[in-house]
């Protein structure tokens, strides 16, 4: 049924060798520039867990959203503050700063989510413009365009992360946790309900799907997942500063979602792995002449690939047949029980 | 026969223009009923308008005994409807009014504008969005008269020399109990106003296309409109939607609930593609399938949601007469499945073939109902389809 064959390992083994493997990333000796190569592997788990955030609206819903940028904020400051004024653990920091990202995704999207395409889409703009304009205005708690310096690093069990491999290793876990709700939510009542909505809203009201409700879900949770990636950036950085979440952020984690293939996981998170460490990699190939250009070079790619891959490099349709072989695995699972003794 | 459809002097226009006039029809439990007209006739306005994807500009409709159309059905009532609008508005907006009026300045503060305009929006959105749920809206109700309560005993007993709100030393001590007093009738009469059923059938009310299939009324359209990037199962999955209860958390720790939910949800939609004969393609995308296939996915997806009454429109359209042969039969066993069935149809062969009861629609009227024979000679459908031409239509 699908036109590729079959990998020769079983579906539900790849993603946790992928992450075997990572774990093992940082004893692979690789001299002085470790460090460096781990950093932005750091980055890149990072981007790849925003983007499976923002793929819950735009990919699974089919709503635009370009204020994504606007939860990560919220959950970055909300995670500075806590640290700073409460010295709080980042293992409360992280729920806090998911909660307080869900919250203000439903403030927003309950009374806005009525709007469709375009006009929910300037919403969302102009809705991370404000949480800038918020960050940088109210002084008294934000310290405005000064920045959040002195923000304490996470600490498990007693011991305090500093090291890089350790940072590389705690975005990981993250990366597992937000993986692990996305795809359990993906194969459920809820992620075909968003399915529904982004294939045809009509269809779906008249399946019995409330619209509002489950867009305001999906924002809800996309946001959670924004935030907490907040929380974390500010916990790793140990400074945040406002223009660290100006639009450019929103548009760059939408190309990554678009690059790797709207509403398909796997593409989201090759996505951001291909792209992010992309301009570092030109850093170092490009010669000195060249280097300005390396962003000529990164336009270039997602031109080259709107041209020859539209839907991005594994298509919404590939994730939906997975599905389907899953359903296929599931049902003859089933049918063998029943014949069996 | 128990009828489970009535629709009562229903209309619906579009600016100037009517597309429906005064229809009244009926469908009996069990019963194919067909509406046929010729093209631009009102027919997939009034399916439209059944399933609430419309709201009719006058006259009800009433599945089972539940009316399930606003019921503005005349001038008066829109304007009683209107008036009762502004006064919960104006209540709601009592807030910022009186703080203009007793603490001068007051309203000016830009703090003391947003802390009002949010206690309107929560308290309008709520009344707004709750009507449908009567005891969550009562809930409410209850809630903000003891909040009203709260702050006329809090602020009314204590003088506050110095006010966070306004910023100022603003004397509110005596703000509170004259606010409280004053907003309670407002709260408690159009509250009630607004969620009890008699104040319901003088306003009327909305209700969506997902509740209209919540209560038993699935269809299918005339463009279709299927998730055509989805698997054919998963279709039938969504179409089971409100059959399903399982939430966020329940998906997330795939308790044995949801799991056993999920499993029956997948048999039953494997057996109703079996019904429609899709079960070989179940695993395809819905966008692999042919056209004729499209349909009756289409078909088997709101039978999916265990509906009472099925609306058909224009199934066979596009057919040749082997699949058209064939979509008779399906629909006659849906049929004996118990589920009453409302089909449009262009095709007069499948139409006098299948249904008891014919409606005739030209447009936007009702010119002639009966059995297919009655319907097969009535000069009146013969002048619409034929323009007073000799023969009987097919």
């Amino acid at each position: 049924m699908s036109r590729r064959t079959r990998p020769a390992l079983p579906p539900g083994l790849i993603m946790p060798l992928i992450f075997l493997l990572a774990l093992l990333l940082p004893w692979i000796p690789l001299g002085p520039s470790s460090n460096y190569v781990l950093r932005v592997l750091t980055t890149a788990v990072l981007y790849m867990i925003l983007a499976l955030g923002l793929n819950i609206v735009p990919g699974f819903t089919g709503l635009l959203d370009l204020g994504y940028v606007g939860f990560y904020g919220i959950g970055a400051y909300t995670s500075g503050l806590l640290a700073i004024h409460y010295d709080l653990s980042f293992w409360w920091i992280l729920p806090l700063a998911a909660l307080n990202g869900a919250l203000w995704g439903i403030l927003l999207g309950a009374p806005t989510l009525r709007l469709t395409g375009d006009y929910f889409a300037i919403v969302t703009f102009g809705f991370s413009e404000l949480v800038v304009l918020v960050i940088r205005n109210e002084l008294w708690l934000t310290r405005g365009p000064m920045g959040l310096p002195g923000i304490s690093p996470p600490s498990l069990l007693g011991h305090t992360l500093t090291k890089d491999w350790e940072f590389f290793y705690l975005v990981l876990f993250l990366l597992a946790v937000v993986l692990f709700v996305v795809t359990r939510l993906e194969d459920s009542r809820l992620g075909r309900a968003w399915f529904a909505i982004r294939g045809d809203e009509i269809a779906a009201q008249c399946c019995g799907i409330n619209l509002i409700r489950y867009k305001v879900t999906a924002f809800a949770i996309s946001a959670s997942i924004g935030a907490m990636g907040g929380a974390f950036y500010a916990k790793w950085f140990k400074f945040i500063h406002p223009d660290m979440f100006k639009f450019w952020e929103s548009i760059l984690i939408l190309c990554l979602i678009v690059f790797g293939g709207m509403g398909s996981i796997r593409g989201t998170m090759l996505g951001a792995l291909v792209l992010i460490p992309l301009t570092e990699i030109l850093r170092a190939v490009l010669p000195q002449e060249l280097f300005s250009a390396r962003y000529l070079i990164y336009g270039l790619t997602l031109v080259l690939m709107m041209r020859w891959r539209p839907a991005g490099l594994i298509p919404f349709e590939r994730a939906q047949e997975a599905l389907a072989r899953r359903a296929e695995a599931r049902i003859r699972s089933r049918r063998g029980g029943e014949q069996g003794p | 026969m128990k009828t489970i459809l009535r629709v009562a002097r229903l209309s619906k226009s579009f600016g100037g223009i009517s597309a429906l006039q005064d229809i009244d029809m009926e469908a009996r439990e069990g019963q194919i009923v067909g509406i046929i007209g010729p093209n631009g006739a009102g027919k997939t306005t009034l399916f439209n308008c059944l399933s609430s994807l419309y709201h009719p500009s006058a006259g009800q409709i009433f599945f089972g005994d539940r009316p399930i159309a606003p019921e503005f059905s005349s001038k008066k009532k829109k304007l009683v409807a209107a008036c009762a609008l502004v006064f919960l508005f104006l209540s709601l907006l009592w807030t910022p009014i009186f703080w203009s009026l007793f603490v001068p300045g007051a309203l000016f503060k830009v703090e003391t504008v947003m802390l009002g305009l949010l206690l309107l929006g929560v308290r309008f959105f709520t009344f707004r969005g709750l009507r449908r749920f009567e005891i969550w809206a009562w809930g409410l109700i209850f809630l903000f008269l003891a909040a009203d309560i709260c702050l006329a005993l809090f602020l009314g007993g204590r003088p506050l020399s110095q006010d966070r709100f306004l910023g100022t030393s603003l004397p509110l001590g005596w703000v509170g109990t004259p606010w409280a007093l004053a907003a309670l009738p407002f709260s408690l009469f159009f509250g009630l106003q607004l969620c009890t059923a008699p104040a319901r059938r003088l306003f009327g009310f909305k209700i969506g296309p997902d509740a209209v299939t919540r209560l038993g009324m699935a269809r299918t359209f005339q463009n279709i409109r299927l998730f055509f990037h989805l698997s054919v199962l998963d279709n039938v999955k969504i179409g089971a939607h409100c059959t399903m209860r399982s939430g966020i958390w329940r998906s997330l720790f795939r308790t044995r609930r949801q799991r056993a939910e999920e499993e029956g949800a997948e048999q039953e939609a494997l057996n109703l593609l079996r019904f429609v004969g899709l079960e070989q393609r179940a695993l395809v995308l819905a966008d692999a399938l042919a056209y004729g296939e499209q349909r009756r996915l289409e078909i088997a997806r709101a039978l999916a949601s265990r509906p009472r009454l099925l609306l058909l429109d224009e199934p066979a359209a596009g057919m040749n007469p082997q699949e058209s042969a064939d979509l008779i039969r399906l629909i006659r066993r849906i049929r004996e499945k118990g589920v009453t069935v409302l089909i449009i149809e262009h095709d007069m062969k499948v139409m006098m073939n299948l249904a008891d009861i014919i409606y005739v629609l030209d447009y936007g009227r009702m010119i002639a109902q009966g059995t297919p024979e009655q319907i097969r000679t009535d000069p009146k459908v013969i002048e619409a389809y034929l323009g007073g031409g000799v023969h009987a239509p097919a």
